[in-house]
């Protein structure tokens, strides 16, 4: 029971921290979302659930869900696959490795702001270096690719976070079950399949998770590259909330939007858990 | 005993430093990083001499301008002592109650608001009959345009023989379209640099367009009238152009990128601020080549910022000196001499300063026929419903006549958000 008090005692600086910067805002979103309350009419008049059934009916806010739900998923296979392929590569004997980690962290090491800036100019169909090699190409002003090209930015920034923490996976696993494998004639193929990925689950299973938290969350990129367009091809749902509360100045609808995404998010984090990291 | 009359000596020092920058009034201002900024910078040591207050000037991209002034305008006190505002924002930030009001001010000073433009006044002024903003510079839109390929002998001929009329700056919307076209095909450069981002620069742009043929968003009432045959036609006319006549990329431009294309030479035209045209006579490929007109049609968007003390900050007093100083006229002079973009008529008509900027006649009546789009609480937020709309036309997921009647929609439903519609 002392030790108990003793332990609570300790923790307490740290949780009171924590209670002022994580649970109080998500308190107060969750409040203000059962409210109508905006930066115009600053008042905290109840209307229950009303602000998420709006949310829910506005066809812009579900088209702009479908949309990051097809992006999250294309952004999160690729930086996976990706990642784990030039993981795989560094762990083998090559030359230079040093360098080869430097250059492939540096993206990582970039704010997604500089990220969407530097690609801005790359990209540009007149006056970027893509369209001086290859002649002129819209990647971001046709609604066809800006979705995809958006992507590939965003996979370019964050697969050397996925190999980095691949290859400290690899580095982690034990030698025996690979000894094991050569000794019985495994084939390559047959090691990757059977032996190295049944032993980074657990790491697929936190990149899966971590990823699918970043990609929902992507905001900086669209608000540098496209603004949401071309029509509404790059509308992504972070993005659309946060219209809603500094273009509208709706805040509680833009937290009960929020708090829906949340909501998702959660889902996706209880599932990959429980398929993933329980087996 | 050396070492602690030294220390000493140097502590004193310290303080008496700490109590001279104790008792020195330091106006901090957000502002946005371009050369209008750069101008007013480089005379604030006359406002500290004159005064003895000093000015710091925290700058950033329009960008993020906007969030940053909402967060601090949120807050019990302003880090921030003065601030300028866009037109954008000329109707939210009085609506919330942000804006102190500046009449009080005006009258105890003495301030002299009759040089500036009714016009400009209108749009970065008043809000609902009060005053809250003195205008700081403006960024109407206008027509720049190539003289030299409008002037080309071989092109001259081959549009005569086309259209049976001579080659001349537009008068009509449908002719300077016409015009951009003909430059794309004969001219072997796009003949307009459009901004169509969807948001404010596609917005401000094709507003233009729809003043251009005679139609508007909404009427005295606030009823709207978007959704009209002048609507349609603009909007036909804008996609027209966008699709046909502008450089590749275009859905996804922004005042920077038309800036860069003009600048070396890619482009006949482009409707944008008025100011770029001096910023273009420093490109090579363009310099001496570029004019002024109104938009086809009579009358460009208005545009412009303001100076403004918001309701928390902690000089108020000290933050209309500023303005008063900043404003007054032998300033302003040596401002537009360095190439500010004058708000005031005395200064547009200044004989030394029409010497140096001699297209300042031009765009005297540019300004003063300019009409602005709807200033209200949520004009930004109309910006991006209607920017959506016309941007989804663009592209053509929406046909003209549903995207027209979808952003009216949208922006009824903002209006009675607003509280001026019912």
């Amino acid at each position: 029971m002392k030790r108990k008090r003793a332990g609570l005692a300790f923790a307490s600086p740290g949780l009171l921290v924590l209670v002022a910067v994580v649970a109080f805002p998500l308190g107060y979103a969750l409040f203000l979302s059962f409210t109508r309350y905006s930066f115009i009419q600053p008042n905290y008049d109840f209307v229950g659930l009303n602000r998420y059934l709006e949310a829910i009916k506005e066809f812009y806010f579900r088209n702009s869900v479908l949309t990051s739900v097809f992006y999250v998923l294309t952004t999160v296979i690729l930086s996976l696959c990706l990642g784990f392929i030039l993981a795989l590569l560094l762990y083998q004997k090559v030359p230079l490795k040093g360098f080869h980690y430097f250059a492939m962290s540096l993206p990582m090491l970039i704010a997604p702001v500089g990220v969407g800036l530097i690609w801005k100019m790359i990209l540009h169909p007149e006056l970027g270096i893509l369209s001086y090699l290859f002649g002129r190409c819209d990647f971001l002003g046709d609604p066809r690719y800006a979705l995809f090209t958006l992507a590939f930015v965003d996979v370019w920034q964050q697969t050397s976070f996925v190999a980095l923490v691949f290859l400290a996976g690899l580095r982690s696993l034990p030698k025996e079950p690979f000894e094991a494998a050569l000794v019985d004639g495994a084939s390559f193929w047959q090691i990757l399949r059977y032996v190295t990925i049944p032993l980074l689950t657990p790491i697929i299973a936190v990149l899966l998770i971590y990823q699918t938290v970043v990609e929902i969350k992507t905001y900086d990129l669209v608000y540098v590259l496209t603004k949401g367009g071309p029509g509404v091809s790059t509308d992504l749902i972070s993005y659309y909330i946060y219209r809603r509360a500094f273009l509208g100045l709706d805040l509680s609808g833009a937290s009960a939007m929020a708090y829906i995404l949340l909501f998702f998010s959660l889902i996706l984090v209880f599932l990959y858990y429980r398929k993933l990291l329980k087996s | 005993m050396k070492m602690k009359k030294m220390l000493g000596a140097v502590l004193g020092i310290l303080v008496m430093w700490g109590v001279c920058q104790a008792q020195q009034i330091v106006l901090r201002v957000l502002m946005e990083d371009i050369p209008e900024t750069w101008i007013i910078e480089e005379l604030l040591p006359l406002f500290e001499k004159e005064t003895g207050i000093r000015v710091e000037f925290e700058k950033m991209t329009y960008i993020g301008m906007h969030d940053k002034l909402v967060a601090q305008l949120l807050a019990p006190v302003n880090a921030y002592d003065l601030m300028q505002v866009d037109f954008i924002w000329a109707g939210e930030f009085p609506a919330a109650g942000w804006l102190e009001p500046l009449e009080p001010y005006v009258q105890r000073s003495g301030f002299d608001l009759s040089p500036y433009l009714p016009s400009m006044l209108d749009l970065v002024g008043y809000y609902q009959g009060k005053l809250y903003m003195i205008p700081m510079y403006s960024y109407t839109m206008a027509l720049i345009y190539r003289t030299d390929l409008l002037n080309r002998p071989d092109l001259q001929e081959k549009y005569k023989a086309l259209y049976g009329r001579p080659l001349m700056v537009p008068e009509t919307l449908e002719e300077y379209v016409n015009i951009c076209k003909f430059m794309t095909e004969y001219a072997g450069i796009p003949g307009a640099a459009m901004q169509g981002m969807r948001g404010d620069p596609n917005f401000l742009e094709f507003a233009n367009y729809l003043f251009a043929v005679g139609g508007d968003f909404v009427d005295e009432n606030w009823n709207v009238i978007l959704n009209s045959p002048e609507g349609r036609k603009a909007l036909e006319l804008y996609v027209e152009n966008i699709t046909k006549a502008a450089p590749v990329g275009a859905l996804n431009f922004t005042l920077d990128d038309t800036y860069r294309i003009m600048c070396q030479g890619g482009a006949w035209s482009f409707i944008s601020y008025w100011w770029m045209l001096p910023n273009l006579q420093d490109c090579p490929n363009v310099a001496g080549k570029l004019a002024i007109a109104p938009v086809p049609g009579g009358s460009g968007v208005n545009g412009g910022w303001g100076w403004a003390i918001p309701w928390n900050s902690p000089h108020k007093e000290e933050a209309w000196k500023f303005i008063s100083w900043v404003e007054s006229k032998e300033i302003v002079r040596l401002r537009a001499l360095r190439g500010h973009a004058p708000t005031r008529i005395d200064i547009l008509e200044d004989p030394e300063i029409l010497a140096k900027y001699p297209f300042y006649k031009d765009v005297l009546p540019i300004i003063a026929k300019a009409k602005k789009v709807p200033i209200f609480a949520y004009t930004a937020e109309m910006e991006d419903v209607v920017g959506r709309e016309i941007s989804l036309a663009c592209t053509g997921a929406k046909t003209i006549e549903q995207a027209i009647a979808d952003a009216a929609k949208g922006l009824e439903a903002l209006l009675k958000k607003a509280g001026l519609l019912r």
